[in-house]
């Protein structure tokens, strides 16, 4: 990190001199915060993967690109490209599911613009692994689902949905959908709906409105609802486990294995990095595209 | 629009802050608490409290003792114990090396990190003259290759993993490893998720070493376990014997406790021990080298060697018993599953070179991959 | 508007249901006699008996507060300071921190976790309530910072100039003017950032101490061990508790505005 020299250089948006130290206090703590326990673990983890993983535990501190030429192959080339389907999978889903949602809830009346919040939001408050546990419940093979359409009188076999790719979808998506929800509803909600009355009158058909119009204005919403259901099912390796029986190899679980069982931290940290680089590829592509520093929805 | 959002905050801001108060005042005294039998856990650990300081943290996996004999030690001794629980073994010598052999004052977890965690110096000689139990050891399970002189550990149990099935859904009797490649099982066996475990298993069954250091041979089982991957429903570490109960699945390879904990629930399950050959562990307890209350841990060890406390200990953990005078406490009913086979070639799982490492993780990879 | 139809209304409704299919699951089996879920063993209420009498949980959920607590106050303090600092200052570095500062909530959690762990064993610091709360603060400032970021582009700063013109000090025009002009986001990310800390698994398995564990870390070795009618009657109590909240401050906010009319 450059620090900068003195708060000689802050001062000019303020235009007065004894006002710069001061608001560079201000900043203080976040920078050291910030270079102490984000970029200093980060580096540490940059550093880690190019060390050499030690015969039974640890690691030597010798230089290797091993690790690096070790994700180059194939088993674990198909690891990213497995998380990525799913990645692209689970967000093209929400999309389905969540555009229409914040963009149905955004033309509801104010009172129930604030119960839908409320009902997005309670979730969140109760453990996210109880509710995929509630889920295992619903889809086991004897589960609730089964239970109930025996009740109704249908006789069935044992359901085989858990345990199976459906299963971790579901999980996925259902674990991502409220931040589309909120991200594309904040969006809308934000919108002229003028424009599109305008758009109508001028006798742009409904669907020619919609993609003029509304879609062009809720865009920011819909690609940071992209990047936040994304980012994260690239990582969300537990769901993979508990609904998907372990069976799904993601960089996330793979990750956890060389932690784990493999004991080898260096091939660790360079999965990270590398995961970590598409990730931010993907980030700076989002602010190219929409000339904004921030993710919409959330903030 | 500002408003609003700036309303649902200040509504959710009150949520915290009431939930939080609720939450931090309700904790320690539970008025909220219905019927009031609340009043029973504070009074006892006011108990503990009043009759000093002594304290004992142990580190392990979840349920490895009965409640009843950890409150029985706390009681019969004053020494508070810290149940501190670990996911994985690598997860605990990663903890145990960060805190330098330091906070926790008594580990057990499985041999082969055991050695290694023996060789980074993390832990302490034990002083046997301390455990007047210590006697009681079968010492069959003494000697093994993370502890050749018995200086460091107490073993804790042992287990052999086996396989165990539903007669009712599997339609031929299963004699071993191989006849978990059946096409008719397509979709209805459940494995544990040790990798060397699962893959030492399928060297068994091609007859070679389980601890095999050769890439080629260990590529070859990749491949033929490749070709168990449409049989396979699960692969999961805690609770496999569930996917049996609970018909997800109709074959199960399962470490020791769930063979015991699957017939316990469901007697009518078959118990297969694979005639190509057994693998097998042992848990062993030991002394981190900088433990702050050893004192306490040798009082712990002690009192578990002890025979009834360890046909207790024994029967609630479904390990094989590793304990001589015990094993004759058994109950005739659960000799068989508590007490480990004899005459039989086993195989322990040991660590093996960074090459071997490497290709192991890989296969294991490569088959998961292949069973989605 | 034009042409109303109902399908909207259906829509949202049929996805919220299935949103509380799984939850309502756990609240019907938090009153199953069975440990099984399999099997419907009857009505019981013997899970919230034995929830009420488990010193671990609560000590759990004691720590949770604790750690969403005391992270979420010093993400405040560091976050909202940061943001008002950085729009402020115009420096090259700026961007860097407020990219690195924002990376937590960017990057896969096991990631961090991870290397919170190797960073904290380097530095030689015990695991316990410090590593957990250092890691929670984390990611817990990039909510708060964002959230006021975002307010001070749209805050009036004439109110600011005025205090200042009229000889207030720096300190003071801050706790008197601006501070209570964030306030709102700053609450807001507040909550945020709590639920996240509140509902941390992955980082907090890593950084977790001997002595110290917090609920959702609880319920991950629960659910992998097997004993969980116990944590579904928790999870009914916290659901509860959150909607009572909600409903009650529903009910003042009205009669609040019937007074006030």
């Amino acid at each position: 990190m450059s620090r900068p020299a003195s708060g000689a250089a802050a001062g000019k948006i303020g235009g007065a001199g004894r006002r710069s130290r001061g608001v560079w206090l201000t900043a203080l703590p976040l920078y050291l915060f910030t270079i102490v326990f984000v970029a200093g673990p980060l580096v540490y983890m940059l550093v880690l993967s190019f060390q050499t993983k030690a015969e039974g535990w640890g690691v030597e501190q010798v230089f290797t690109w091993n690790n690096y030429l070790r994700i180059l192959d194939p088993v674990y080339l198909d690891t990213f490209l497995q998380s990525l389907k799913l990645a692209v999978s689970t967000t093209l889903l929400v999309v389905l599911i969540g555009y229409p949602f914040g963009y149905f809830m955004a033309k509801l009346s104010q009172a129930w613009k604030r119960r839908m919040m409320m009902l997005i939001m309670i979730p969140f408050w109760t453990s996210s692994l109880i509710r995929l546990y509630g889920w295992m419940i619903l889809l086991q093979a004897k589960g609730a689902v089964y239970q109930t359409v025996r009740f109704l009188g249908f006789d069935i076999d044992p359901l085989k949905v858990l345990y199976t790719y459906p299963a971790v979808l579901i999980g996925m998506v259902y674990a991502l959908l409220p931040f589309m929800m909120l991200s594309v509803y904040s969006s809308a909600e934000k919108m002229d709906w003028s424009l599109v009355e305008a758009a109508r009158d001028l006798g742009a058909s409904p669907m020619k409105a919609f993609l003029s119009v509304t879609l062009k204005l809720t865009m920011p919403g819909l690609l940071s609802g992209v990047i936040l259901t994304f980012v994260p099912s690239m990582g969300l390796f537990f769901i993979a486990d508990i609904l998907g029986g372990n069976k799904i190899v993601l960089v996330g679980s793979l990750i956890q294995d060389q932690l784990t069982r493999g004991a080898d931290w260096p091939f660790a940290a360079a999965l990270a990095v590398v995961l970590m680089i598409m990730t931010t590829l993907l980030i700076f592509l989002y602010q190219k595209v929409t000339h904004s520093t921030e993710l919409e929805g959330l903030f | 629009m500002r408003l609003k959002r700036k309303w649902i905050a200040v509504v959710m801001a009150a949520v915290l802050a009431i939930g939080t108060l609720a939450g931090c005042g309700g904790s320690p005294a539970e008025p909220s608490a219905p019927g009031g039998q609340e009043t029973k856990a504070p009074s006892g650990s006011d108990e503990t409290k009043a009759s000093g300081d002594r304290e004992l943290v142990i580190f392990t996996w979840d349920l490895m003792f009965p409640e009843e004999l950890l409150k029985d030690f706390e009681e019969k001794t004053g020494i508070k114990i810290v149940y501190s629980k670990f996911d994985t073994d690598e997860a605990m010598l990663q903890k145990l090396s960060a805190a330098k052999g330091g906070d926790y004052d008594l580990v057990i977890a499985d041999d082969y990190i055991i050695e290694n965690a023996i060789a980074q110096g993390l832990v302490q000689k034990l002083d046997t003259s301390k455990l007047k139990n210590y006697g009681n050891i079968n010492p069959v399970f003494q000697s093994q290759f993370f502890d050749p002189k018995n200086e460091y550990t107490i073993p804790h149990g042992a287990g052999i993993p086996l396989i165990v099935y539903d007669p009712e859904q599997v339609d031929f009797e299963i004699k071993g490893y191989n006849d978990l490649w059946n096409e008719s099982l397509k979709g209805s066996v459940a494995l544990t998720a040790n990798s060397r475990v699962i893959i030492g298993m399928t060297l068994q069954a091609m007859g070679e070493s389980m601890n095999t250091e050769d890439p080629a041979v260990i590529e070859k089982a990749g491949e033929k376990l490749k070709e168990l991957a449409p049989n396979v429903r699960m692969i999961q570490d805690d609770n496999t014997q569930n996917a049996l109960l609970n018909g997800e699945a109709s074959v199960a390879y399962l470490y020791t406790s769930q063979v015991y904990a699957a017939l316990n629930a469901n007697p009518n399950l078959k118990v297969c021990v694979p005639e190509e050959g057994l693998g097998f562990g042992v848990m062993g307890a030991f002394i981190p080298s900088a433990a702050p209350n050893s004192a306490e841990a040798y009082e712990f060890l002690d009192y578990m060697l002890d025979a009834e406390v360890a046909e207790q200990m024994f029967e609630f953990l479904g390990y094989y018993c590793t304990n001589k005078a015990a094993e004759a406490l058994i109950p005739e009913e659960l000799r068989e599953l508590l007490v480990a086979p004899e005459g039989r070639t086993m195989e322990m799982v040991e660590n093996v070179n960074n090459e071997a490492t490497e290709t192991y993780n890989k296969v294991w990879t490569e088959f998961k991959a292949a069973c989605n | 508007m034009r042409n109303r139809t109902k399908l909207p209304a259906v829509f949202l409704a049929a996805v919220m249901a299935v949103m509380y299919l799984p939850i309502l699951m756990v609240v019907i089996y938090s009153f199953n006699a069975s440990k099984l879920t399999a099997i419907w063993g009857g009505f019981s209420l013997d899970w919230y008996g034995k929830l009420f009498q488990d010193r671990e949980i609560r000590e759990a959920l004691v720590n949770s507060l604790v750690v969403g607590g005391l992270s979420c106050l010093a993400a405040a303090v560091i976050g909202t300071l940061g943001a008002l600092g950085n729009s402020r200052l115009r420096l090259r570095s700026k961007g860097a921190v407020e990219y690195i500062a924002t990376l937590p909530i960017m990057i896969p959690e096991i990631i961090l976790g991870m290397v919170f762990l190797a960073f904290f064993s380097l530095l030689d610091l015990p695991n316990g309530m410090l590593t957990l709360v250092i890691a929670h603060t984390a990611f817990c400032i990039p909510y708060i910072y964002m959230m006021v970021k975002a307010r001070l582009v749209g805050m009036d700063h004439s109110l600011e100039e005025a205090a200042r013109d009229l000889g207030a000090t720096p300190v003071r025009t801050f706790f008197t003017v601006t501070l209570p002009l964030l306030l709102p986001a700053v609450a807001s990310g507040c909550l945020l950032a709590f639920a996240m800390s509140f509902d941390d698994v992955i980082i907090s398995i890593f950084v977790t101490g001997p002595k110290v564990t917090t609920l959702p870390v609880k319920i991950y070795t629960q659910m992998k061990t097997g004993v969980t009618p116990e944590i579904n009657a928790l999870c009914t109590v916290m659901l509860g508790v959150t909607v009572m909240v909600l409903l009650l401050s529903g009910l003042f906010r009205r009669l609040g505005r019937r007074t006030g009319q």
